[in-house]
């Protein structure tokens, strides 16, 4: 969802453009604005930096490890390793794995973390008719899940070279039955998922040939993704190019413009904890240390979602640490559009306006990085990369 | 000749189960070794954990809430825990001996008393994390 994904999606997009098949969403034949967008400018500066948030990301070579295995007496049926894209892939994965729950007809699941992985497929579980109880060592705003960007935009989920057979599939379904389960949260108060404009803005022209791929900081050369290919063309939104006249940032020579779709954590996380609690769900805090503590659990039937987690818990070592972080200036509910410029994404929340670094110099410096500590510099460079471009709008009059 | 063996063997057993017995509250590691067990957190722990071992809203505590955490497990599944997980950014980086200290320490700084004999890792496998001292 964060760097990697952004990356992907633009060689998805490039891909769906130039096979023509795919209209995309909001794509039509007439221009993209009728008349240039006037803009407030986003108030970027370091002093308005009020929180950094940091995580890692839980890529899998493999791809999301989505198996059924016996420990003691108990069935476990894993859901992660989802890389950057737990947020776009959450129901999609929650129905698969709750629907192999569901074939040993249990009464009673437990669910083994609380992201957003774990809380939605124990609601979905809810929905199913299960009791459902997640063992969890943090909740929702503690996890990682709740560190991430937050942006619609599926990404690649395992290594060219090491990606499960059948795992295009596997991804598709996930990403649509995902969207459609997000719909029915558009529009309701609070705007728990919403959608703003994003302006991709360049110095360069956008059809210039990309540069040679940065070697990885530890030294390795960059990894060869899994293409997830031309596949969900008409559910991501192509962004299109802006003539000098609609291009509403000054002194910037090319802009692009489309509409993205994000999730507003607060809102969206209240109503995926408020629904499992009036469903009946039960929480239970603790921690696991080895996979054979599962057997001692009441529950027969369990879905392990520990997300980075499972490299240490399930010694699963085929998953890879990939360092994220995000910066939050003070909202400013005026700025109604996010942008790209300089390997710096921003995209305004309603619990701040959010920005990141991106590109292929972040993430080579994220690539098996576990370090969570949030960094500063990081973020201050960042900001200022906005706070330069805001500063090309003319003054207002006091 | 058969006798004796197995007059052994439930030695055997019975010394083992006697060490199985052993708990973190039966003085499971020494001052000096949670000193430079101190000294080890602070140069590799501290900056996610805390000066304090508090942690933050996002890095876990290591006071408090590991002690239910932990419960019923042996001291192993812990040591090992920090010995193949940590530090996060480089885990098993840290020799057994500085885990060991490491241990010792945190055991200390959650009001676990200290005793005479040092915490070694073939010596975590036989001490059980009890939340509680055990009634005599």
């Amino acid at each position: 969802m964060i760097g990697v994904g952004h990356m992907d999606r633009r060689h998805l997009l490039k891909q769906s453009l130039a096979l023509g098949g795919l209209a995309g969403l909001g794509a039509t034949s007439q221009p993209a604005m009728a008349q240039r967008a006037q803009l407030v400018p986003i108030r970027a500066h370091a002093d308005r930096i009020y929180d950094i948030k940091c995580c890692i990301r839980p890529f899998r070579t493999k791809g999301p490890n989505l198996t059924v295995e016996q420990v003691g007496d108990a069935t476990v049926i894993h859901n992660y390793g989802h890389h950057g894209s737990g947020w776009c892939l959450s129901w999609g994965s929650a129905d698969m794995q709750v629907q192999k729950a569901m074939s040993f007809a249990p009464r009673k699941i437990a669910v083994v973390g609380s992201g957003v992985i774990g809380l939605t497929t124990a609601v979905q579980a809810l929905r199913a008719g299960m009791e459902v109880t997640i063992y969890t060592r943090e909740l929702l705003p503690r996890t990682r899940s709740y560190r991430a960007n937050g942006v619609w935009g599926p990404g690649t989920v395992a290594l060219a070279s090491e990606a499960q057979p059948g795992l295009g599939d596997i991804w598709e379904q996930m990403v649509r039955t995902s969207w459609k389960n997000f719909r029915p949260y558009m529009g309701m108060a609070g705007s728990p998922i919403a959608w703003s404009e994003h302006y991709e803005l360049s110095d360069t022209p956008f059809d210039a040939p990309p540069p040679a791929p940065i070697p990885m900081a530890n030294g390795e050369p960059a990894p060869v993704f899994y293409d997830m290919g031309n596949r969900i063309g008409d559910i991501t939104s192509i962004p299109e190019v802006l003539t000098p006249e609609l291009n509403p940032f000054p002194g910037v020579k090319y802009a692009r413009h489309s509409t993205k779709m994000f999730w507003n954590f607060s809102e969206y996380g209240h109503l995926l904890t408020t629904e499992f609690f009036s469903r009946g769900g039960k929480i239970v805090m603790r921690d696991f240390h080895s996979p054979s503590e599962l057997g001692h659990l009441p529950e027969k039937v369990i879905i392990n979602c520990p997300g980075y987690a499972a490299h240490d818990w399930w010694r699963d070592k085929s998953m890879i640490p990939v360092r994220g972080q995000t910066e939050w200036l003070i909202p400013q509910p005026e700025v109604n559009y996010g942008l790209t410029y300089r390997n710096v994404e921003t995209r305004s929340k309603s619990d701040g306006v959010m920005v990141i670094q991106i590109g292929p110099e972040m993430f080579a410096k994220s690539w098996k990085n576990s370090n969570e500590i949030p960094n500063r510099a990081e973020a201050e460079t960042a900001v200022k990369v906005v706070e330069e471009l805001m500063s090309r709008f003319p003054t207002r009059p006091a | 000749m058969r006798t004796k063996m197995m007059a052994m063997a439930i030695l055997v057993l019975a010394s083992g189960a006697a060490q199985a017995r052993s708990s973190i509250w039966d003085g499971a590691y020494t001052d000096a070794q949670a000193d430079r067990g101190r000294t080890a957190y602070m140069q590799n722990c501290s900056r996610c954990h805390g000066a304090t071992l508090m942690g933050t809203f996002e890095i876990p505590p290591l006071v408090g809430r590991i002690m239910p955490y932990y419960s019923g497990s042996s001291l192993e599944t812990f040591f090992d825990y920090i010995a193949t997980a940590m530090p996060l950014d480089r885990p098993g980086s840290l020799s057994p001996a500085t885990n060991a200290d490491i241990v010792a320490y945190i055991l200390k700084t959650n009001d676990v008393p200290s005793g005479s004999r040092e915490l070694t890792a073939a010596g975590s496998k036989t001490i059980q994390f009890d939340v509680k001292p055990r009634k005599k």
